[in-house]
């Protein structure tokens, strides 16, 4: 699914096996690779959950840490791609959960809110308003079908949801996004 | 609204440049330290650790063996140590807690067990302690250890109580993240993920939260979020509210609270800091406890065995640390250095200290 400057994708799996091999071996230069060719796509995909870009460039890192210190274990016969999204995506989504949570504490006598979010500007800016009245794991699906070029049955089984389920999800990702970008 | 048009959409949301090297600098750092697995030397070495600690056994549970032991301990320990805590060599009372459950000290020596809690804080006026076992948490009254309320949650770890006298915070750890609870055991909400560092409150009637994320930034709730710091250990504010320090593996770490200006103090192997009411500032750094003041760092006390927890009694004349090879616990104030033995079979196993509290 996932497309690597051009390359086609049994080259892009075969270059990823390798540097997941290498990096094993303890190779820095090969665990660059990795990171350099998944970072874009791991980063907009917590940004357009999130909505927010301090929290994405967290979750994006926390994510890529997690993958550092379960690369011994990681089996080199799966592609590395969607083991990298399952934990970004569900790393989102959690943060989204504990944000709601955290503004409905705000609302009662609670602490104070985190650290000022990062707004989006521009197009990310109207995407995330658009997505906004859409739950975490709606946007979760909406990215992973588009941003991540995920099919519906790959969705299903990286978030452990029913085809259905994930289907409706996107139905009503893109009414919401065609209603909100149909009034700009 | 086609397929195309949304890939085009999501396709053109900007990607920070800037925080895929920030990024990149802390994957690399980590992987650096990561050590690729080498299955046939790990095996070799369990292996003899396994053989080491079958003959440190043997000889441990052997007469002769024992008085090995016993002589070692009179190597490392305090000469000269009371038998038991008969009292506490200032005002205030002792919170401990380990495997032997909660207990208070009293500053007469009198002990009073609170339960089977296995870590503990004060409330910050002393009026409660916040305990908790791995999967409760529980504010009880430290007269009686009578339980106000509890809450079930998974992996629980360093709950820490804040706020003014009507109106408090807890907050605490359930496995990687970070929840706060109000005072009343009411409305707990996970806020996000954390490193596993106990959180602080600021001192002072405001709900201002100090914790360390999972990425290593320390941040003050709607204040600043710091850069990011590898291996954290542990937090603490000044009594005034106005210094934030963070130990890690290689410094400590001065931020000033309103602006989270740093200022990195060149200190290694940092395991507990401690701020006394006069504002002094003490760590543990392995086996020394050091000042760090205006003038720079100093050695208050050192050993040759190590040292764990630190506690300054409420008038800030004595330290008190622990010295778990020995059983002993040592509280030093200048050159004076007293000890006391036996602290295991006082407290049904090696406490850690928990806060040293003014009097009710």
């Amino acid at each position: 699914m996932i497309h690597v400057g051009g390359m086609a994708q049994p080259e892009v799996e075969r270059r990823e096996r390798a540097w997941v091999r290498d990096a094993q071996r303890g190779s820095a230069a090969a665990l660059e690779h990795l990171f350099r060719a998944h970072w874009p796509r791991a980063y907009r995909a917590a940004l357009v959950v999130v909505g927010d870009a301090a929290a994405a460039e967290d979750i994006a890192q926390e994510s890529f840490l997690a993958a550092v210190r379960a690369l011994d274990r990681f089996d080199r016969g799966r592609p590395f791609g969607p083991w990298l999204h399952r934990i970004v995506v569900n790393r989102s989504i959690d943060w989204a959960r504990a944000r709601t949570l955290r503004r409905e504490l705000d609302a009662g006598s609670a602490p104070e809110p985190a650290a000022p979010t990062r707004e989006l500007a521009g197009r990310a800016g109207e995407l995330a308003a658009a997505l906004s009245e859409l739950g975490p794991e709606h946007r979760a699906v909406v990215v992973l079908r588009y941003l991540l070029e995920y099919t519906p049955g790959e969705i299903a089984e990286l978030l452990d949801l029913p085809r259905g389920t994930v289907n409706s999800r996107l139905r009503r990702g893109l009414d919401r996004l065609e209603e909100a970008l149909r009034n700009e | 609204m086609n397929d195309r048009r949304v890939k085009r959409l999501l396709d053109s949301v900007p990607v920070d440049r800037d925080a895929e090297e920030r990024t990149w600098a802390v994957v690399r750092a980590a992987f650096a330290e990561h050590e690729p697995v080498r299955r046939a030397p790990r095996l070799r070495w369990a292996v003899a650790c396994a053989a080491l600690a079958v003959v440190v056994a043997a000889a441990a549970l052997s007469p002769p063996g024992r008085a090995v032991v016993d002589a070692v301990r009179r190597t490392i320990g305090v000469e000269h140590a009371a038998p038991a805590l008969f009292r506490l060599p200032a005002p205030g009372r002792l919170l401990v807690s380990g495997s032997g459950g909660t207990w208070v000290v009293a500053a007469d020596g009198s002990k009073r067990r609170l339960g089977g809690w296995q870590q503990a804080s004060w409330s910050p006026h002393g009026l409660f302690v916040i305990a908790a076992t791995a999967n409760q948490l529980a504010a009880i009254e430290p007269g009686s250890g009578d339980v106000h309320w509890s809450l079930a949650r998974p992996r629980i770890a360093y709950p820490r109580w804040g706020g003014s006298r009507i109106d408090t915070r807890v907050a605490y750890l359930s496995g990687d993240r970070l929840h706060v609870v109000a005072g009343n055991g009411q409305g707990d909400a996970a806020i996000e993920l954390a490193a596993h560092v106990a959180p602080a409150w600021r001192p002072g009637d405001r709900h201002v939260l100090a914790f360390v994320t999972a990425q290593g930034r320390v941040r003050v709730q709607g204040v600043w979020t710091s850069s990011v710091y590898a291996h954290p250990r542990a937090l603490a504010w000044s009594p005034d509210g106005t210094v934030l320090a963070l130990a890690t593996a290689k410094r400590v770490v001065l931020f000033d609270a309103v602006t989270g200006r740093a200022r990195e103090i060149p200190v290694d192997r940092v395991s507990a800091l401690a701020y006394a009411r006069n504002g002094r500032l003490a760590v543990l750094r392995d086996r020394a406890i050091l000042e760090i003041g205006g003038e720079g760092v100093s050695t208050l006390f050192s050993w040759p065995g190590r040292l764990s927890g630190l506690a300054w009694s409420p008038n800030g004349r004595f330290l008190l640390t622990s010295l778990p090879g020995a059983d002993q616990w040592i509280f030093v104030s200048g050159r004076r250095v007293l000890a006391v033995s036996h602290i295991a079979e006082q407290f049904g196993g090696v406490p850690s200290l928990d806060g040293w509290m003014p009097g009710p």
